[in-house]
């Protein structure tokens, strides 16, 4: 073997080696924010290093703030913002960003809807342009939303009903884990309700929600925050601001005991199990130890669920997840998530087992806390893994408007290295025993139909 | 410089000339401001090296992102095993970490998440391949993880048995995926008999790999006069390129080195076939050709002509299949080419009701390549979306080794990268015509479904006989 366990010392030495290599690999990004007078804020990070730059518009709205009776609103909503304005008519937006040499998307997130795209410099204006044009006002034609929700049935398909576990670790574990309706409804939404979806309904969502008040701009790329900041208020400086409706309390405390559900699933040919424990909010002194506790668990090949269950007792074929799994990461969150896992089980094992064996992880982790030199590996890894999330400008204009409007303050980005250094062993000790215990656990089971052969008990999958 | 400026004026010149099947586009909005200057075309600054042993080496120094991405791809991926035990290459990628001569499993994950890294291995049609990464001061650390777990696996009796036990039940999980099921019947129907068609593991290869033949299949495979490395980051050429001697110096082949894999034909009759799928409610349409191999020239008019059918959002597939019918979430063509061939591809997955209907429109889009010019507009946007995707793989470390790789693979020159993007703004709209003369000619298409037959069998009569898809 090339490496032998080392005496204490010999081992503290390299990871006071280890720690002062780290700091050669500090990287600050330059963020500046600017509020305009309408209430759009606009955050922008300079570099030159290539003639391109990444736009994302965020919106503070997402599936948790759509009409009770209108599942999937917010997202087929989105897809509408792509469908043209008065002044640009359906296909403007693909021929000016494309023209332009760039690409472009949308996604609905809980806390958020945000659109992004990334292109050549000498696209900026005309992309700020179209942007701004799309959040003054939109095409509001039937035509349009019949399209639209013909297309988002397609995708519903193909990522749910056509789709062996049909993304049931993330629907249907938040319907088991939450008891708000926020917190707990399919964001992707019933056809039944789709269907009910109004023009009047369009309306209404674009004049509460879509307006620069409840927007931040994030401009990351070959610009300069001055250049950017006066771009920014020409284009977008005389959209008038609406009052914005008070916030829900969407706050769910921990659960008090254990949930469990078991599906079939028409399509999968293996069993599967998704788990989730109720998460710390954003911002609390627990959520940065939970983000560490998950890397520890789930982050990598070298994680005690990966080493203990897939490797070790050899009882999964692969799992995967993470805090606020599966749609966003651990810092794109600002109402109840979960730390949540899927994972595929093998024909060796039973799911009573796999939970038994996460149990057994999770209370190593909860009675001794973490050695040093473990700590201060998930540390890089997460380090090593938050600057990569920002490498290109998409993602880094993207992570920006999402800081700013999540946790109103983009310059979080360079913070939160530093509050993953400052995580100590107790601290994720401290959050196994609170977050990761029986009562705040929910299970679905799901086995394909065929595990049940005909048995006229076995329930049909919810999709 | 690869397109000349065009202001908002010139752009409505454009369309005002345009008036034919595929420019019922409307003017442009008379407040959209104009595009800016263009900026000359960053090239990435390689420094080359070829070690006495034969392995190339490029070192592509970068500043800010304190990170840096190694990527090895070695000549001999899944089309040079044997047609009975089909892409054994990727278990023997797939076990490159998990156990050398001198580290265990355990420990390269646990080296790995020191120094930040992230590792992955496998085999494509062409080439073994390991991307790896970490932070830019351990650059050394994995130069000599990546050496390490390539040169000297030991493929453990116990890892392997577990991996072969993993592997099928992957298949297992796999067989249930629709799109992996599509991509099967089509890889057998466009490549035939030729290796291309092999690139999945049967139960058969899996089964009859152990120990021993993974050693063996390393010796033939792992040969430094076939092997680029690619570091990408924040490094100094002259220090990375000392430790690639340390660490890649002593690499020598051993044994006989695989025979060449020869062309993909591209006569193969055309085949429908129907992948069963009781209960689906959508159908798989996967539609496509063979191609000529990237070094020929038609891959750069057929990159463009490519584009405009099915490559962006404002192409013809996407604005009529999804934006105009709402027949589909995500259609779009793309092409897969690589050393020996390759293949057309367009993926449309649609509900069961529109089958037939998106059938036909797939029919005529592609009949209209051949009979329909390219306008200009439609062309600008080709080529300026071909330009600004290489400027985004420009940009990500991982994106830009991975695709130098790609393309040393199929053959070509470092300058590739950049004269394939001067050279697609050269290509005129006859030649994109040619294209889809060439490639694009409906009845020369196979067309693979994945679907529900009760659903949709009465849909297909007027499309012709598709022939049930067994593996």
């Amino acid at each position: 073997m090339r490496t032998s366990r080392m005496p204490a010392l010999i081992a503290g030495l390299l990871f006071a080696i280890t720690a002062h290599a780290a700091d050669t690999d500090h990287w600050q990004l330059p963020v500046a924010v600017k509020k305009l007078d309408n209430g759009l804020t606009v955050v922008v990070s300079e570099d030159h290093s290539s003639p391109t730059f990444g736009i994302s518009t965020v919106y503070h709205v997402g599936m948790r703030l759509e009409p009770q009776n209108r599942t999937g609103f917010a997202h087929l909503f989105e897809h509408l913002m792509f469908e043209g304005t008065p002044n640009a008519p359906k296909g403007t937006f693909d021929r000016v960003v494309q023209g332009g040499g760039g690409v472009f998307n949308g996604s609905t997130r809980a806390d958020y809807t945000n659109y992004i795209a990334s292109a050549p410099i000498s696209a900026l204006e005309p992309l700020l342009w179209i942007e701004a044009d799309r959040m003054k006002t939109l095409d509001f034609s039937d035509k349009n939303l019949d399209n639209q929700r013909n297309v988002v049935k397609e995708e519903i398909r193909v990522n749910v009903k056509n789709q062996p576990y049909g993304l049931f670790f993330w629907t249907d574990l938040d319907a088991l884990a939450f008891d708000k309706w926020p917190n707990k409804h399919d964001g992707y939404g019933s056809f039944e309700d789709l269907d009910h979806a109004s023009i009047a309904d369009v309306k209404a969502f674009h004049d509460t929600f879509y307006q620069p008040a409840n927007a931040v701009l994030g401009i990351s790329g070959d610009v300069t925050p001055e250049q950017a900041f006066a771009l920014a208020q020409k284009y977008f400086g005389a959209i008038p601001s609406r009052p914005l409706p008070a916030r829900p309390d969407v706050s769910e405390p921990l659960n008090t005991k254990g949930r469990h559900l078991e599906q079939t699933d028409a399509l999968a040919k293996a069993p599967a199990i998704a788990v989730g424990w109720k998460a710390p909010d954003r911002g609390s002194k627990d959520q940065m130890p939970m983000l560490v506790l998950a890397q520890l668990l789930v982050g990598d090949d070298a994680s005690r669920f990966y080493q203990g269950l897939v490797k070790g007792r050899e009882q999964l074929l692969q799992i995967q997840g993470g805090v606020n799994f599966a749609l966003g990461s651990g810092t794109d969150y600002a109402g109840p998530t979960l730390f949540g896992l899927f994972a595929i089980y093998k024909p060796n094992a039973q799911p009573d087992q796999v939970l038994a064996a996460l149990n057994e992880e999770i209370a190593k982790v909860a009675k001794d806390g973490v050695d040093d030199a473990t700590l201060a590996r998930v540390k890089t890894k997460m380090l090593s893994d938050w600057y990569g999330g920002m490498e290109d400008f998409l993602s880094r204009a993207d992570t920006l408007a999402k800081l700013q409007t999540l946790w109103g303050d983009a310059n979080v980005v360079n913070q939160v290295p530093g509050w993953i250094n400052q995580v100590s062993a107790n601290d994720v000790r401290r959050v196994a025993q609170t977050y990761l215990t029986d009562a705040n656990r929910s299970v679905i089971i799901r086995r394909p139909v065929a595990a049940h052969g005909k048995d006229a008990g076995a329930k049909p999958a919810k999709h | 410089m690869i397109t000349t400026t065009l202001k908002a004026s010139l752009l409505a010149a454009a369309l005002g000339i345009a008036m034919t099947a595929h420019a019922a586009e409307a003017p442009m909005p008379k407040e959209l401001p104009p595009y800016g200057p263009e900026r000359p075309l960053p090239v990435p600054q390689i420094t080359q090296r070829t070690l006495p042993n034969g392995l190339t080496v490029w070192v592509i120094p970068r500043n800010g992102l304190p990170k840096v991405n190694v990527q090895l791809a070695v000549l001999g991926g899944t089309s040079y095993d044997d047609a009975k035990h089909p892409a054994q290459a990727e278990l023997m990628a797939a076990l490159f970490n998990e156990g050398t001569d001198t580290l265990s499993s355990k420990q390269i994950a646990e080296k790995l998440q020191a120094i930040g890294g992230d590792y992955g291995a496998n085999a494509g049609r062409d080439s073994i391949g390991v991307s790896a990464s970490a932070l830019a001061s351990h650059s050394d650390e994995l130069l000599e993880l990546v050496a390490d777990t390539a040169l000297h696996p030991s493929f453990p009796a116990k890892e392997v048995t577990l991996e072969k036990t993993n592997a099928l039940q992957t298949l297992k999980v796999n067989q249930a995926d629709p799109d992996w099921q599509s991509m099967r019947a089509f890889n057998h129907a466009v490549y035939g008999d030729h290796p291309y068609a092999r690139d999945e593991l049967t139960e058969a290869s899996i089964q009859a790999v152990t120990p021993e033949s993974l050693h063996q299949l390393h010796d033939q495979r792992m040969r430094p006069e076939r092997a680029l490395l690619v570091i990408v980051g924040k490094v100094d050429a002259g220090q990375v390129l000392k430790t690639v001697e340390q660490q890649f110096g002593s690499w020598k082949a051993t044994g006989p080195a695989p025979a060449n894999v020869t062309q993909v034909p591209t006569n193969t009759p055309a085949q429908k076939l129907l992948v069963a799928r009781a209960g689906a409610v959508q159908t798989n349409i996967r539609f496509g050709q063979p191609t000529a191999p990237l070094r020929d020239p038609d891959f750069i008019p057929l990159t463009v002509a490519n584009t405009v059918l099915g490559g962006g959002f404002s192409s013809r597939i996407t604005q009529d299949i999804r934006e105009d019918k709402g027949y589909s979430y995500s259609p779009y063509s793309t092409l897969d080419v690589r050393r020996n061939g390759g293949n057309t591809l367009a993926v449309v997955d649609v509900r069961n009701e529109v089958t037939g209907a998106t059938l036909g429109e797939l029919s005529k889009l592609y009949q209209g390549m051949g009979t329909e010019p390219a306008s200009p507009e439609e062309l600008m946007r080709a080529k300026r979306l071909i330009a600004g995707i290489y400027l985004l793989r420009n940009q990500i470390q991982s994106s830009l080794a991975n695709t130098l790789a790609r393309y040393w693979v199929s053959g070509m020159p470092p300058s590739f990268m950049t004269t394939y993007v001067t050279d697609t703004g050269k290509v005129t709209a006859e030649q994109v015509q040619a294209m889809g003369r060439k490639y694009f000619a409906p009845e020369k298409q196979s067309i693979i479904l994945v679907g529900d037959p009760k659903a949709i069998d009465p849909q297909l009569k007027a499309i012709g006989s598709f022939t049930p898809y067994k593996p």
